[in-house]
């Protein structure tokens, strides 16, 4: 079975799972749980001791093979998100890092001049830089090109469960990469990550659409399968497309033929 | 017993002169969790918390992981 390699990492599942918005911590964990994850995100807040129950580093670092990937949400610039990445660094014991600047909440679209900035500094501090990006292959890479070890184009915007509205951008962007291609936001069903991997992604990220199902454990399973058969279809060789049918039965009209 | 200013997660907090970062921890409550301190942009670890002394105007930052995508 290949694995998902990224930096010096390798991984089985090539589902990445936020834990935002979940309406619990333990329904979050159930959730990482059910879709085999080992690799979840995660973002820093300020103490609040009236809500302990906030602090997730406790109960994920009780599942095995878990690796945190700390995201700088909230970071408007490069050298906002370059202090988050430090001090995430420090907490998590992990080098991965998603680089997240959105300066804008109405759309929170990447500003991706300082993505680049933030990236090209944290790849250079020896982190496993993980930027999520406009779906740009330009940018994809030039940034592949500062040592990130993966590009996160998005589906459509954070949280809009548009599903993939880019996915003509993304196919360019995994058609020049030589790191692997994740589709990061948007998605909204198993099938949308399914066509994902099929079209070439190496893994997808997704958050919102398991943590607002009505059960965010069962949708993460299920995510988790259409992964894997996404995955799997790409490696069997999808058939060519064509403008007419081509016949799957024998043609030979002996059912019509004088006897 | 003399107190000193300082700006915790961005509000304005009296400590006594002389408390160390460790100090301060325990004294909110943070003591046992997983928690990050910046003082002054500068990151504070865990083996340098109880010798790390606060100063009149420090600006302490106390981060933990929350959920997030």
């Amino acid at each position: 079975m290949d694995s998902l390699r990224l930096g010096s990492y390798t991984f089985s599942s090539r589902l990445i799972l936020g834990t935002g918005k979940f309406s619990s911590a333990s329904a979050m964990i159930e959730a990482v749980r059910a879709s085999g994850t080992q690799l979840v995100t995660v973002a820093l807040r300020r103490f609040n001791r009236e809500q302990l129950e906030d602090d997730l580093f406790g109960p994920l670092s009780e599942i095995e093979g878990l690796t945190l990937m700390p995201n700088t949400s909230g970071a408007a610039t490069a050298r906002e998100a370059v202090k988050a990445a430090r001090i995430s660094r420090e907490l998590s014991g992990s080098p991965f890092i998603k680089v997240e600047i959105h300066p804008n909440p109405h759309h929170l679209m990447p500003d991706p001049i300082e993505t680049y900035e933030a990236c090209k500094i944290l790849a250079a501090e020896g982190f496993i830089v993980m930027p999520y990006i406009p779906a740009d292959p330009v940018l994809a890479k030039r940034l592949e090109e500062v040592g990130c070890s993966s590009v996160m184009p998005l589906g459509s915007a954070i949280g809009s469960g548009q599903g993939l509205s880019t996915a003509e951008m993304v196919k360019l962007i995994i058609r020049e990469s030589n790191i692997p291609v994740i589709v990061d936001a948007g998605l909204r069903s198993p099938s949308e990550a399914c066509a994902a991997m099929e079209m070439g992604c190496e893994a997808v990220l997704v958050n919102s659409a398991v943590a607002v199902a009505r059960n965010p454990a069962a949708m993460a399973s299920a995510f988790a399968k259409a992964v894997e058969a996404g995955f799997e279809a790409r490696n069997a060789g999808l058939m060519p497309r064509s403008g007419a049918a081509v016949a799957t039965s024998p043609l030979t009209s002996f059912l019509g033929a004088a006897s | 017993m003399s107190t000193i200013v300082i700006t915790l997660n961005g509000e304005r907090k009296n400590v006594p002169a002389g408390a160390s970062v460790a100090d301060l921890l325990n004294t909110v409550g943070a003591e046992s969790q997983n928690v990050a301190v910046v003082v002054n942009e500068n990151i504070v670890r865990p083996d340098a918390r109880a010798s790390v002394l606060l100063q009149e105007n420090d600006q302490v930052e106390i981060l933990v992981f929350a959920g997030g995508g």
